[in-house]
């Protein structure tokens, strides 16, 4: 598996407005086909992860339904295993999009001792793997946001050049103090962080005009010394070049940046809640006109990258990958009891 | 062998460890030019620069976590939080990120971090310049808490901490700073952690404590030795996790136990050291265990005649003793 993930690194962009925005961004159609094929997966193992959670076989499941573009857009800025990606709970496509697996994530959503983010130890929605720098959270809102702002600290300590860590949060974590601090330490230092905000209107239950003071998140930017972007996160192409601008400002040493992500949370919150108490039925219908893989889908078709058939055919085969994945994850064991104590404490040998 | 102080071994540790390892850096407020409000850290910033001895705004759950993101990229922070008493906006950092990164990632990632902070009172702090807020971090799997006593300890514990690969809470007592004096050795030694120090050995009464307290301790003991009361003085160094082979080895050597700290004496490490010796030593036991430590209120108060009444001292101390000896 490659870890280099950037789009940036193809054949700089033609910036011709004849030609689709793909190619305007520099991106083949093989990434486009690639990162469509990618967001159904992530769908997949969401829809998967709701039936394993009513089977009594995964006990928490928190979506990123109406995320991936968003996420797969940031991942192509991202190169993985270089740059650090400091993410939340509704960050599953961004995980997969940097290189873990539909197994890896089912894993991880089954508890299972194979699960590569915390060998079953952490609920659902806290994606980890140190080999492509994606960095564990907590569940704590907000508090992984100062340990992007850190990373970007140590590059500048140890002088590195052309690395930049990028944290993603929902706008209800932009009401934490630890959020605020992270923005002013990073304004105050103009680290090489980026923030992305995944704004999809709640925190939970609680809407936007009820926990965000401000109509568009980015404008606090302003307070920390940062351009804020604003985004529809549904666009795939807006994000990326979004990201692409971002990433390269950090690495070349111009400093942070706040991207806000306009989108929807096409689900509820996780398997615990009902959003048709508080979401109106009307909102509910209209979700359908969000989904960010509709919109890719339809644009790589009015563009020839894809037709009908191959669409059902890449659909039946991601079908039979889920299927076959959580197969796999559901034939793993426990582990044994005694690993409850195991990876308390390091040895001094490898300090 | 020089003599330093207290604040001096600290200072030396520092400059030692960074002159060694170059992934070691110190972040905090006025850390830097001003060389911290104890000075600490004064000069650090003319010897190794801005970009490793760095003042940080006034966001202490910033400060921890900087030093977090750093150290998941292989660095070696030491934070400074300028007293415990603004600990508590770190505390979901220190507890909830620093202290499970390993356990949660199954041993993926890392979090090698000292957090340094200077507690207690005696030096007219009144209550948000004087808490002992140790206890909040004595149950927390994954974290290490340090308290030293004396100079040698303070550079060699700090070094040892510096290079734990686990995060460690480094609290300094701020009395001893300038008034306690001791040889101390130039360049990098270690004190390891999770070990207690037997001070003053004795037959009759075991009294465990740590920092400022293990002097008043000392010398109490000293006090009642007149009076044929044979005192064993352990200095805990490590509150978490306890050197509990020492604590129990002790006891059952003579019998009784005193705890002394400043903490408070409610959901103080008293009440856990009592429960293992109750625990794992009962049938040795002459006398109930007792402790002795600030009183339930919130801290010491500003006004001095009250400031005198909140603290222990050598006389208390020696009190407790007799008290003890005579059950």
């Amino acid at each position: 598996m490659s870890m280099q993930t950037d789009a940036s690194l193809a054949p700089p962009p033609a910036n011709d407005p004849a030609l689709p925005r793909h190619r305007q961004l520099g991106l083949s159609d093989e990434q486009v086909l690639a990162a469509l094929a990618g967001m159904q997966r992530v769908r997949n193992v969401d829809d998967r992860l709701w039936q394993l959670s009513r089977q009594g076989k995964a006990h928490f499941v928190i979506t990123s339904a109406g995320h991936e573009a968003a996420q797969f857009g940031c991942a192509w800025a991202i190169r993985a295993g270089h740059d650090y990606s400091v993410p939340y709970y509704r960050d599953m496509a961004l995980a997969l999009a940097l290189g873990q697996t539909s197994l890896d994530l089912l894993l991880h959503g089954m508890g299972k001792p194979t699960d590569p983010a915390s060998g079953g130890r952490q609920m659902f929605g806290h994606f980890s793997s140190r080999a492509l720098r994606i960095v564990s959270g907590s569940s704590s809102v907000g508090s992984h946001i100062v340990h992007a702002v850190g990373l970007a600290l140590a590059f500048r300590i140890t002088g590195e050049q052309d690395i930049a860590a990028i944290t993603f949060f929902g706008e209800g974590a932009t009401s934490e103090g630890a959020w605020h601090e992270g923005m002013t330490i990073a304004g105050v230092q103009q680290l090489p962080v980026v923030f992305v905000c995944e704004n999809n209107g709640y925190a939970i239950s609680v809407p936007a005009h009820r926990e965000v003071p401000v109509r568009d998140v980015a404008t606090k930017a302003a307070g920390y010394g940062m351009p804020g972007v604003i985004v529809d996160g549904t666009d795939i192409f807006a994000v990326y070049a979004a990201a692409r601008t971002a990433m390269q400002r950090a690495r070349s040493g111009e400093g942070p940046t706040l991207i806000e992500c306009k989108l929807h949370r096409l689900r509820p919150h996780s398997n615990a809640d009902d959003h048709s108490k508080y979401r109106p039925a009307a909102e509910l219908t209209a979700l359908a006109q969000h989904d960010p893989i509709d919109k890719l889908r339809d644009y790589a078709m009015q563009h020839g990258l894809l037709n009908v058939e191959r669409w059902q055919a890449m659909q039946q085969q991601l079908k039979a990958e889920v299927d076959a994945a959580t197969l796999a994850a559901d034939q793993v064991p426990n582990p044994p009891l005694e690993s409850l104590y195991d990876h308390l404490y390091g040895s001094a040998a490898e300090a | 062998m020089p003599e330093r102080t207290f604040l001096e071994a600290i200072r030396s540790a520092l400059i030692d460890e960074m002159t060694t390892d170059q992934r070691v850096f110190v972040l905090g407020q006025d850390v830097g030019v001003k060389g911290g409000v104890f000075l600490v850290t004064d000069g650090l910033y003319q010897q190794f620069g801005a970009c490793r001895v760095i003042d940080m705004p006034i966001a202490e759950a910033g400060i921890v976590g900087a030093a977090i993101g750093a150290a998941l990229h292989g660095l070696r922070p030491v934070a400074e939080i300028q007293f415990a008493d603004y600990i508590q906006p770190a505390v979901d950092q220190i507890i909830n990120e620093a202290a499970k990164l390993r356990y949660r990632s199954a041993g993926d990632w890392t979090c090698p971090i000292v957090v340094r902070a200077p507690f207690g009172s005696g030096i007219h702090g009144a209550l948000y310049h004087s808490q002992s807020t140790e206890a909040l971090f004595t149950s927390t799997p994954g974290l290490k808490v340090v308290i030293p006593a004396t100079p040698y300890d303070a550079k060699g514990l700090l070094i040892a901490a510096i290079r734990d690969p686990d995060p460690v809470v480094f609290f300094e007592h701020k009395q001893l700073y300038r008034t306690m004096r001791g040889e101390v050795p130039d360049g990098c030694y270690t004190v390891p952690l999770g070990t207690a120090a037997v001070r003053r050995t004795g037959r009759q009464i075991s009294l465990f404590t740590y920092g400022l307290m293990l002097h008043h301790s000392l010398t109490a003991a000293e006090q009642v030795a007149d009076e044929g009361i044979d005192v064993e003085v352990v200095d805990l160094r490590t509150l978490y996790p306890l050197d509990r082979e020492t604590i129990l080895a002790s006891v059952r050597n003579t019998s009784k136990a005193l705890i002394v700290h400043e903490d408070n004496l409610t959901g103080g490490i008293g009440g856990e050291i009592s429960a293992l010796i109750s625990e794992h030593a009962f049938e040795y036991l002459d006398a109930p265990v007792r402790r002795l430590a600030s009183p339930d209120v919130p801290a010491t108060a500003f006004n001095e005649a009250l400031e005198a009444h909140f603290m222990l001292n050598a006389d208390k101390i020696a009190h407790a003793l007799r008290e003890l000896a005579a059950y």
